[in-house]
């Protein structure tokens, strides 16, 4: 809501400056998001008249300017615009003087040879918006007196305030609604003024209608027409057009500027109709399903049923009711008879046909939050007085359709809920007076309550806590005075617990020399179809940019995406991780952590031998993730059948106990191509809900240490045997193996491999005997016979 | 015989003396104590002598070895200090060679922060609870006195998923950690203290908005709690978060559906020196929101209103890590490359 200092000034008899009453403004909850005040900002300008503009001998396209301000005072300006000429007042920003456009400060200084004491202005440089700009300097109309300030020159009308209004406060959405506000909060003195009724010169000429499905409908609104005859639709008188050039609306037609005037002004918006557009009788009622309807810019639109319409004999609709005029009704300059409409909606109807018709407009705004249920007829008469006088004609009877008597809520403050919700004592004679002044009317009061009824603009006001809420808002919530918390014993937080293993889990791998990375928990459609996994997507209807338009199957593309930035960057290595949850099928989430390593394993130098990352880089590090989380190595059986994204010969899948907790390896060399990265990607994903949370547990320690006996042993096996798998076999042959180490491993031909085996065996409390170790010996050996290995000697 | 004796001492002697390698020296041990060696050739000749002269010569013989075995000794550790000398000249090293320092990745500012806060939240009992970022409009509006229609929703520019709606509308991405304080009260009885930490998604994307963001939330119900204590508590967790004891928190009076009354809470700052500095000066900043629960949101929960009343208070992590560790474009959080985690991540032995 933007409105001019000076306008709400004739709403409100105050002392205080402009600052101030932004300050206020802010304070009883109409956050000031903008404010413009033109003595800050027009300091060191001034309005001037070029008294002489001759060409520059220096320059063929600059001129030097003589110019005059009001105290006769004249200035040496060098200046470049077309436009500059003698006799046109235009504005002079002095040195010293900050550019608003450039935020730069103004210098006196030399052009070609000739010193410029200033500079003349155009519109661009202080950053106005202006419709139909000159090119060059700002061109004042003739006769502009010099004296005047250069704010008011430039229609700043004495500062321009720009309130965000929050939803609920549908009162706020007029200057005289935030005059009312500020007046109670001590900012000044509302001004009530007198509303005086238009002479009605003959009986309402229209039929106006309303069709029966309305009739016991929640939505049946209340409506007061009036029209008005033999108006000149002309131009706007110019105090109009300054006024609502500060609230930034178009100009269009004195009607039309008028009823947008009204509607900033008192709150209530009017749709105006050309009267000898409407064909027959007009009758309102909901639209039909499917039917079309045209507004005033040509934009169609397809309106359901519950949507409320007016039409006339032909059926069509003429106006979307409360949200936007229609087309053929509009007025123009031929304009000569018009029907006025002042109505209050069911904000709920309104809410609901614009949000399914995605039809914004300033009506729609005040309706959907709700219009002063009893200000129809006033407001049209203030419109209709204000037409008369500037567009002359005369007016009918005002006609209501559906007229209802507003009946006000009552709502009972007691003393009790006032002191428990702002927590400090407030007396209930003061919480009275603010809501008084807010302009609710006491109905009765005793020792400990009183009771209000609610005033026709405040749709906010439903409950106790709202009246808390408005006596605290006005006090100022800086009055509310702080207390303590009572100290508050709580049993164990287990799900910290977990979120705070998590934040190990994330030092583990950091310490592990990867990095934290968090991206977006969305992804493109063409990355999530390759890391879908048979899985089915979640899409985003209504996402901003395709590159987030699904939900991420996996934490992989995003980590991709990030790794192949930071390679485009000209990183040579990038470790990174990310832990957070993936969506898929019928919006199920679940925890992943997901690892990448690409390129260099350390940045060149003179103490590693240069080296890639590989698979078992990135295994490493799956494998201290799950040592973090307590699972035995042993315990875990590695797959070799893996989602299509992963590298088919160089990649795994890891079961713990028969269920599958996640992947790892090398991706796929397509995947390289579609992130554009040159190096083998090596990750891991896992899933962190399928790993059980192994309890501590209690360790037995043997300090009497007994001899170990080592076996080594090497076999030879076919290239594609999985040594890791075997290993975790052997452990289970007997128990006096506690230790499994392949030591050598080297490929012999095309299709064997020689591995060394080495193996720890202890009975941990007594020696074990040469025997005892021949037996598992015999034992290894035999079982690997059978897998096809084969001992080497 | 002795003079002999003597000579073969004084021709040892020198012989040792001269001796620089350990190799050496065995052999020379080996050619005086050894079993053909000088001084073993005399002993053997002691058999042919008289009794009296065997015990003078074979004292004398006795004393020549002592003397040999100590001049040995001495000479080989004399050696073995020399050679070592020479290993350790031979060893050096130029440590001046340069070596690399970093020896750990970084943790993202959002975990950090995630950290600090649950610490001082926990000191006041309150306790984590979880909810999913995929809602549905039930969770994220219904009971949060947000009816449908309600112009308050369009204030959240809320991304809406295909799945299919259930009983409880809408699949949606939360658009606000609110959810959880209904999820929370369900299942818990008061009086309790809840927070939560989490992802939340608006459909609003420039140099100050992303997509997605991260929220911190908490809640209390109790009996006697209002907006005294809310006022307090904010300022108390500020305080401790900024690590100003002098900060001071101003609250405006706002709008949200489910707290009635609303504010917004700014803490004071001022610019020194290009930085912004908390707790000096007059400048504001708007920091999260808050207010006394609405009785319907109490209600929703299953609490009775006329019995507890809740206060709650909202904000913004990625906010407040750019505030404390100065982290200028929001954008940088989520689309980090690897300049943007050194610069602004921590050490995981800060965490």
């Amino acid at each position: 809501m933007r409105f001019s200092f000076n306008w709400l000034k004739k709403h409100l008899d105050t002392n205080l400056s402009l600052s101030q009453i932004a300050e206020r403004l802010t304070n009883i909850g109409l956050e000031v998001e903008k404010l413009i005040d033109p003595n800050e900002i027009f300091k060191k300008f001034l309005i001037v008249k070029i008294q002489k503009a001759e060409k520059h001998p220096n320059a063929d396209r600059l001129k030097v300017c003589n110019v005059i301000d009001a105290e006769d005072r004249t200035f040496q300006i060098v200046c470049g615009a077309p436009n500059a000429r003698e006799g046109l007042i235009t504005i002079l920003a002095l040195p010293g003087a900050i550019i608003p456009s450039s935020n730069e400060v103004l210098k006196k200084n030399k052009i070609r040879g000739i010193e410029s004491q200033g500079m003349m202005c155009s519109y661009e440089e202080l950053s106005l918006k202006i419709e139909n700009s000159v090119d060059g300097i700002i061109e004042l109309p003739i006769g502009t007196p010099l004296t005047m300030s250069v704010g008011d020159a430039l229609n700043f009308d004495g500062g321009i305030i720009d309130v965000s209004i929050t939803p609920n406060r549908g009162d706020c959405f007029s200057v005289l609604g935030i005059a009312r506000d500020l007046a109670a909060a001590g900012a000044g003195k509302f001004i009530d003024h007198p509303v005086h009724s238009v002479k009605s010169s003959f009986a309402f000429p229209i039929v106006i209608g309303k069709d029966n499905s309305l009739e016991l409908s929640e939505n049946i609104p209340v409506m007061a027409f009036r029209v008005i005859r033999n108006i000149k639709n002309i131009e706007s008188p110019d105090w109009l057009k300054s006024l609502l050039k500060s609230a930034e609306i178009n100009i269009i037609s004195s009607v039309v500027d008028i009823s947008n005037f009204c509607m900033l002004d008192v709150g209530t918006p009017f749709q105006i109709y050309d009267l000898d557009k409407i064909e027959g009788e007009m009758k309102i009622r909901f639209a039909k399903r499917n039917e079309n309807f045209t507004d005033f810019s040509d934009k169609n639109y397809k309106l359901q049923e519950n949507m409320l319409v007016s039409e006339d004999t032909t059926n069509k609709p003429l106006c979307l009711l409360g949200i936007k005029s229609g087309k053929k009704i509009a007025c123009d300059e031929n304009t000569k008879n018009i029907l006025i409409e002042a109505a209050v909606f069911n904000p709920v109807n309104i809410a609901k046909t614009g949000i399914a018709l995605d039809a914004n407009s300033d009506s729609r705004t005040r309706f959907e939050r709700g219009v002063d249920k009893t200000n129809s007829q006033k407001a049209l008469e203030i419109v209709s007085r204000l037409i008369i006088d500037t567009c002359g004609g005369e007016a009918s009877d005002i006609y209501i359709l559906n007229d209802t008597i507003y009946q006000p809520l009552i709502i009972e403050l007691t003393q009790r809920k006032l002191q428990s919700i702002s927590g400090s004592y407030i007396s209930l004679e003061k919480a009275k007076a603010i809501l008084l002044s807010l302009g609710l009317n006491l109905i009765n009061e005793n020792k400990e309550s009183v009771k209000f009824s609610v005033p026709s603009w405040r749709y906010d006001l439903n409950i106790e806590e709202d009246l808390i809420e408005e006596i605290l808002r006005i006090n100022g919530y800086d009055n509310v005075k702080e207390i303590p918390l009572k100290s508050f014993i709580t049993n164990e937080d287990k799900l910290l617990k977990q979120k705070n293993k998590l934040s190990n889990l994330k030092k583990v791998l950091a310490f592990r020399n990867m990095s934290e990375v968090i991206s977006y928990s969305f992804t493109k459609k063409e990355y999530a179809e390759i890391f879908q996994n048979h899985s089915k997507l979640i899409y985003i209807i209504n996402a901003i940019s395709s590159d987030f338009g699904v939900m991420r199957p996996s934490l992989l593309p995003n980590l991709l995406k990030t790794a192949s930035q930071s390679i485009n960057y000209g990183d040579k290595s990038v470790s990174i991780f990310e832990i957070g949850n993936i969506f898929i099928n019928d919006c199920e989430q679940h925890l992943h952590i997901s690892g990448l390593r690409i390129g260099n394993a350390s940045s060149r130098n003179w103490l590693d031998k240069d080296r890639k990352f590989d698979v078992f880089n990135i295994k490493s590090d799956l494998f201290a993730a799950l040592d973090f989380y307590g699972v035995n190595e042993k315990n875990i059986k590695i797959e070799t059948n893996t989602p299509e994204y992963y590298h088919p010969s160089r990649s795994g899948s890891i079961f713990l106990s028969k269920k599958l907790i996640g992947y790892f390896g090398e991706l796929h060399p397509k995947i390289n191509k579609m992130f554009d990265i040159s190096d083998r990607i090596e990750c891991f994903e896992l899933f962190i809900e399928n790993i059980e949370n192994n309890k501590t547990k209690v360790k037995e320690y043997l300090s009497r240490v007994f001899p170990k006996i080592e076996r080594d042993f090497s076999f030879v096996f076919n290239i594609n045997d999985k040594i890791g798998n075997i290993v975790n076999e052997i452990y289970k042959l007997d128990e006096k193996i506690t230790k499994v180490d392949i030591f050598d491993l080297f490929k012999m031909n095309a299709i064997q491999k020689s591995i060394g085996i080495t193996v720890v065996l202890d009975a941990k409390t007594r020696t074990l005997t040469e025997m005892e170790a021949n037996e598992v010996s015999d034992k290894i050996i035999k079982y690997i016979e059978n897998l096809s290995g084969k001992l080497r000697i | 015989m002795l003079t002999d004796l003597d000579k073969l001492l004084g021709s040892c002697l020198l012989e040792i003396e001269q001796c620089k390698s350990l190799k050496k020296i065995e052999e020379i041990r080996t050619a005086i104590l050894g079993r053909n060696g000088k001084l073993t050739e005399k002993m053997r000749t002691l058999k042919n002598l008289s009794d009296e002269d065997k015990r003078v010569v074979g004292a004398k013989i006795n004393e020549v070895k002592a003397n040999i075995i100590e001049k040995l000794n001495s000479q080989i550790a004399k050696i073995e200090i020399k050679e070592l000398e020479e290993k350790i000249k031979e060893e050096f090293l130029d440590i001046t060679m340069p070596v690399s320092v970093k020896s750990s990745g970084f943790i993202h500012p959002i975990t950090k922060v995630f950290a600090e806060i649950a610490s001082i939240l926990s000191g006041y009992g309150f306790k984590f609870e979880d909810g999913p970022d995929i809602e549905s409009e039930h969770f994220n509006f219904d009971v949060l006195n947000m009816p449908s229609h309600h112009p308050a929703r369009t204030m959240h520019d809320t991304f809406y998923l295909n799945a299919p709606a259930d009983d409880y509308g809408c699949k949606l991405l939360r658009t606000h950690t609110s959810p959880v304080e209904n999820r929370a009260m369900l299942k818990n009885k008061p009086p309790l203290r809840i927070f939560t930490i989490g992802r939340v998604f608006r459909s609003d994307y420039d140099a100050t908005h992303t997509p997605m963001f991260n929220q911190v939330e908490m809640l209390v119900v109790d009996k006697d709690v209002g907006f005294a204590q809310l006022k307090w508590l904010i300022g108390d967790i500020l305080k401790k978060f900024f690590e100003v004891e002098n900060l001071k928190v101003r609250f405006r009076p706002s709008f949200f559906p489910f707290t009635e009354p609303s504010a917004e809470a700014d803490i004071n700052y001022s610019i020194i020196n290009g930085k912004m500095k908390f707790g000096v000066g007059d400048k504001w900043l708007e920091i999260g929101g808050c207010g006394v629960s609405h009785p319907n949101v109490l209600k929703d929960g299953g609490i009775d209103p006329n019995k507890y009343q809740g206060i709650a208070f909202g904000l913004g992590i990625e906010r407040l890590a750019s505030l404390k560790y100065g982290i200028p474009d929001l954008r940088g959080y989520f689309e980090s490359d690897e300049r943007w985690r050194e610069t602004f991540g921590f050490s995981p032995a800060e965490l």
